[in-house]
């Protein structure tokens, strides 16, 4: 099979984020390491990452520049497959391929023969398809993360945060920080050259205020995407719903903790999705059978209202990509069709265990940490309902806004959200009282089935970073419209 | 990369320079069951380097960077140029850099990355495992990291240290009803009896869970944490203690004064120090190569001194300062059982167990706890437990006995009022 892809974003806009002429130039001597490598091993794979990038961070009281961020690197990574085993070598020092070949195997048999000693057998695989592809991708960005005149965005940001100061009420900071990496990867095998490159931006505005109980009341707001730093110019809007937001923050209350009837906005929804039906179907957790999904799927899991995608395809975000960290193509399932859970997301060695097609979903936090598999944009569908037809639906409730944080619970279902604030609703209107913070727990199922109503709108945002367990942090997005359901709140 | 790097920085006529080298020699075994699922090496070597100009109007500026290896010369003299011109634009009030010259000698101890992956390996094979308990599945990172500062004004010093991390998962099932148990532990080298004995007690926890009954609703009950949960509780205390919470007006402590309005409760005391035994993080000398002082931060209740960063530290009028890396709590004034007396919930296994450090909100959903009240006790699961530190640290009472997770010493068991349960019955 061979493909040959051009991407283009935005239809007027038509820079190109250019391949890395580094990941170019090593290409020859990594194919021949893939040649060396493969006379003693059934299969080899290298990825090899040159992503540039910058982080800047401007506030009232410190200013900060710096080009790395949590996806900037540069290095490669040999996978190695023989006897039912995989196993991987990471280096960033660039050497001869024959030299290459002799570190990583000289590494990888002291591993071996620790493993002789310790009597440890294999979780016995089967060997990884080769068939032949080549793809090159170029997405648009005007403005690469790398090339950007720092000093432009600091003005904006200062600007932004002196307004902020001016209109936030009680503002002790106002803090806009924004990241952005030119993301450059290369994976080669003796039948493969997959090359990608594009940018993605992410940036927030920031402000804290004590509130009236003597607490520190902090709200934000962000942008992000796929495309280059000019997304940032996005936050100038953004900014103007702080003032009303920390008011509000400064003046809310404890909620009572009990059972209510909620409406979720866009970033709840998809902190939602992401925690109860993104973690609860990354397959490498159904092959160690840690989730609960595995004996659900064709089952109803939800209500008619909920249908779930999930894929690097499914919207351009932070993480857009067009390939993944194993080589397999980006791709789009549909996780709940309508309630019904249909399948989970893949990474390739988990796929071979499981008998099914990866998904395109097999990432790492960077060059020298494991594949697994992981999320990419996890968005609920849009319905047809009117935000204020759900208002006036419920007698007593919560309009939670603004998420903050939470946990899965694959193997039980249970999930837990932190959530920045809620609005009161009594009688089929809001009566302006807020409530902050907000626990929101419960049983994903009963969650999700009791997903009555939900806008024609929809949001897909990508700030900030996923964990699996408390570690490897990728990015992901995630998103969707506003949803009437029930849920525990505390 | 060393020499091109200062010599290239010398001569671009930078006002001063950071640099840090930080090798990394990683092993990592996955494990499935007992079976591997795969085996990685990492070989890596990373420069950072930040660079200072002097501004006009007593201001300084700085920029950050990364080096790679495999960097040319003529790269590496472009991208301090740059950095460099970056740094005119990000304009901070002025402070210094260190230039104590470093007195200890340098941490150069090898590290036997292969037997402690040995050891954890072995220690996880020796936990006994029974049809209705057992071993998910683990992953094990062990580390030699060397890592070299060096500055413009002359500092300079190489720690090497080891990093271990054992991610478990262990499973507990009974009449066909099967939960897990999620444990992530981090340590310098591999103990192997605490390994095991941390990975029984998870199991032991998973038994009771399979037990528990929802939680019901209760009110005014006090809640008791005796698991790596309360470190959190702890961290809120040395995060508002730190210099950079104090400069951006988010830590409300004050140097001198009580770190909260103490009310009946035990007043707590830590202590900065410069390695811990077992501790991943065990290097004398700081990023920015400062030596890290032992002392006390905060002493029977009342604020020493704030902690951290160079630049934050001499904002807030403190010359001399140090990033704490290792610390160490008292134990206060009762024996873990005289805390556990009377009505009492003591929260064991969370989905995730949260303090706010900048606002002291508390937030967590129970997955397993046990109600002791009226004489009775309930294991329970489900729920969450909520509130404010401003409301709990004034009661809170902890044990004289200590445990240590990783790097920081905290009290065993901890006591803390004013926080609400969310029942689900």
């Amino acid at each position: 099979m061979l493909y040959c892809i051009k991407m283009a974003i935005y239809g007027v806009i038509n820079l190109k984020a250019k391949f890395s002429q580094y990941l170019a130039s090593i290409a020859p001597e990594l194919k021949r390491l893939v040649a060396i490598l493969g006379e003693s091993y059934d299969y080899v794979s290298v990825l090899s990452t040159d992503s540039k990038g910058i982080s800047l961070t401007i506030s009232q009281r410190a200013k900060n520049v710096t080009t790395q961020n949590i996806t900037t690197e540069r290095g490669s990574v040999v996978r190695v497959y023989k006897n039912g085993l995989y196993s991987e070598y990471a280096f960033n020092c660039f050497d001869s391929a024959e030299k290459l070949a002799e570190r990583a195997k000289a590494a990888l048999d002291s591993q071996l023969a620790l493993l002789k000693l310790t009597g440890s057998k294999v979780y016995d695989t089967a060997k990884l398809d080769d068939s032949p592809m080549e793809l090159f991708v170029e997405k648009d960005a005007e403005i690469l993360p790398e090339e950007c005149d720092a000093g432009e965005f600091i003005n904006l940001f200062t600007e932004l945060s002196d307004e902020g100061m001016k209109t936030i009420p009680g503002a002790l900071d106002v803090m806009v920080r924004a990241s952005g990496t030119h993301i450059n990867k290369m994976f080669l095998t003796a039948n493969r050259d997959l090359r990608q490159s594009y940018s993605y931006v992410e940036g927030s505005a920031a402000s804290y205020a004590p509130g009236k109980d003597g607490d520190m009341k902090f709200t934000h707001v962000g942008v992000s995407g796929c495309g280059g730093m000019e997304l940032l110019y996005g936050l100038r809007e953004k900014i103007k719903t702080l003032p009303g937001v920390m008011a509000d923050l400064v003046a809310s209350e404890k909620i009572v903790p009990g059972e209510y009837e909620i409406i979720t906005d866009p970033t709840v929804t998809g902190l939602i999705a992401h925690e109860a039906f993104g973690h609860g179907v990354e397959m490498d957790m159904f092959v160690k059978n840690r989730a609960l999904g595995k004996d659900y799927i064709d089952k109803r899991v939800g209500s008619d209202k909920v249908t779930m995608h999930e894929g690097a395809r499914c919207d351009e975000s932070v993480t857009a990509f067009a390939f993944d960290d194993e080589g397999t193509l980006a791709g789009d399932v549909i996780e709940i069709d309508r309630g019904i859970l249909r399948t989970g997301i893949c990474d390739a060695l988990s796929a071979l265990r499981l008998g099914v097609a990866p998904t395109g979903n097999g990432k790492r936090q960077s060059y020298d940490h494991k594949v697994y598999t992981r999320m990419t944009n996890t968005v609920f569908d849009s319905g047809d309902d009117k935000l204020e037809d759900m208002i006036k639906s419920i007698d007593h409730g919560y309009l939670l806004r603004g998420m903050q944080s939470g946990m899965e619970d694959p193997k039980h279902w249970g999930i837990q959200c932190i959530i920045e604030r809620g609005y009161e609703i009594k009688n089929g209107a809001l009566t302006g009282v807020c409530v902050s913070p907000v626990v929101m727990t419960g049983y994903v199922p009963d969650l999700l089935g009791g997903v009555s109503m939900a806008t024609g709108d929809r949001v897909v945002e990508g700030n900030g970073a996923c964990g699996k367990g408390y570690k490897e942090w990728v990015k992901v997005a995630d998103g969707g419209p506003y949803l009437k359901t029930k849920a525990r709140l505390g | 990369m060393l020499e091109t790097l200062k010599k290239t920085l010398a001569s671009l006529g930078a006002d001063g320079w950071e640099l840090t080298e930080n090798k990394t020699s990683r092993w990592e075994f996955y494990f499935i069951r007992h079976s591997l699922d795969q085996n990685r090496a990492a070989e890596t070597v990373n420069y950072s380097v930040k660079v200072y100009k002097k501004l006009e109007g007593g201001l300084l500026g700085s920029a950050s960077c990364e080096i790679n290896p495999t960097d040319t010369a003529a790269e590496v003299e472009k991208k301090l140029s740059d950095l460099l011109e970056r740094a005119s634009l990000v304009k901070n009030p002025e402070y210094s850099l260190v230039s104590e010259k470093i007195t200890l000698p340098d941490k150069t101890e090898r590290v036997d990355v292969q037997k402690i992956a040995r050891d954890f390996i072995e220690a996880v094979a020796s936990v006994p495992e029974t049809e209705s308990e057992d071993i998910n599945s683990y992953e094990i990172f062990v580390s030699e990291i060397t890592r070299h500062t060096l500055n413009s004004n002359g500092v300079e010093y190489t720690a090497v240290y080891p990093a271990s991390m054992l991610e478990i998962v262990v499973n507990a099932r009974r009449e066909g009803h099967e939960i897990e148990l999620y444990r992530q532990f981090n340590s310098g080298s591999c103990d192997k009896e605490k390994v095991r004995a941390d990975v029984l007690a998870a199991m032991r926890t998973g038994r009771d869970r399979l037990s528990a009954e929802p939680t019901p609703r209760v009110e005014n009950i006090d809640v008791v944490l005796s698991t790596e949960d309360a470190v959190s509780v702890f961290e809120y205390f040395t995060m508002n203690a730190n210099v950079q919470a104090k400069y951006r007006r988010i830590s409300p402590f004050e140097k001198g004064r009580p770190v909260c309005d103490w009310q009946g409760g035990d007043r707590i005391s830590v202590r900065a120090v410069r390695e811990l035994d077992n501790s991943s993080r065990n290097f004398p000398v700081d990023a920015e190569g400062s030596v890290i002082e032992e002392r006390d931060i905060i002493k029977d209740g009342v604020l020493c001194d704030f902690w951290g960063q160079r630049q934050f530290s001499q904002y807030l009028g403190i010359e001399k300062n140090s990033v704490i890396s290792n610390f160490v709590f008292e134990g206060g004034s009762a024996l873990s059982e005289e805390l556990r007396s009377g009505d009492y919930i003591e929260l064991v296994e969370f989905s995730d167990f949260q303090v706010d450090s900048m606002g002291g909100d508390v937030a967590g959903e129970i997955r397993l706890g046990y109600l002791h009240k009226d004489g009775e006790t309930k294991i329970i699961t489900g729920g969450s437990v909520s509130g404010s530190m401003l409301e709990a640290a004034p009661t809170m009472k902890y044990s004289r006995e200590t445990a240590q997770y990783d790097n920081i010493v905290i009290p065993a068991v901890v006591r803390l009022g004013n926080l609400r349960i969310t029942g689900v019955k």
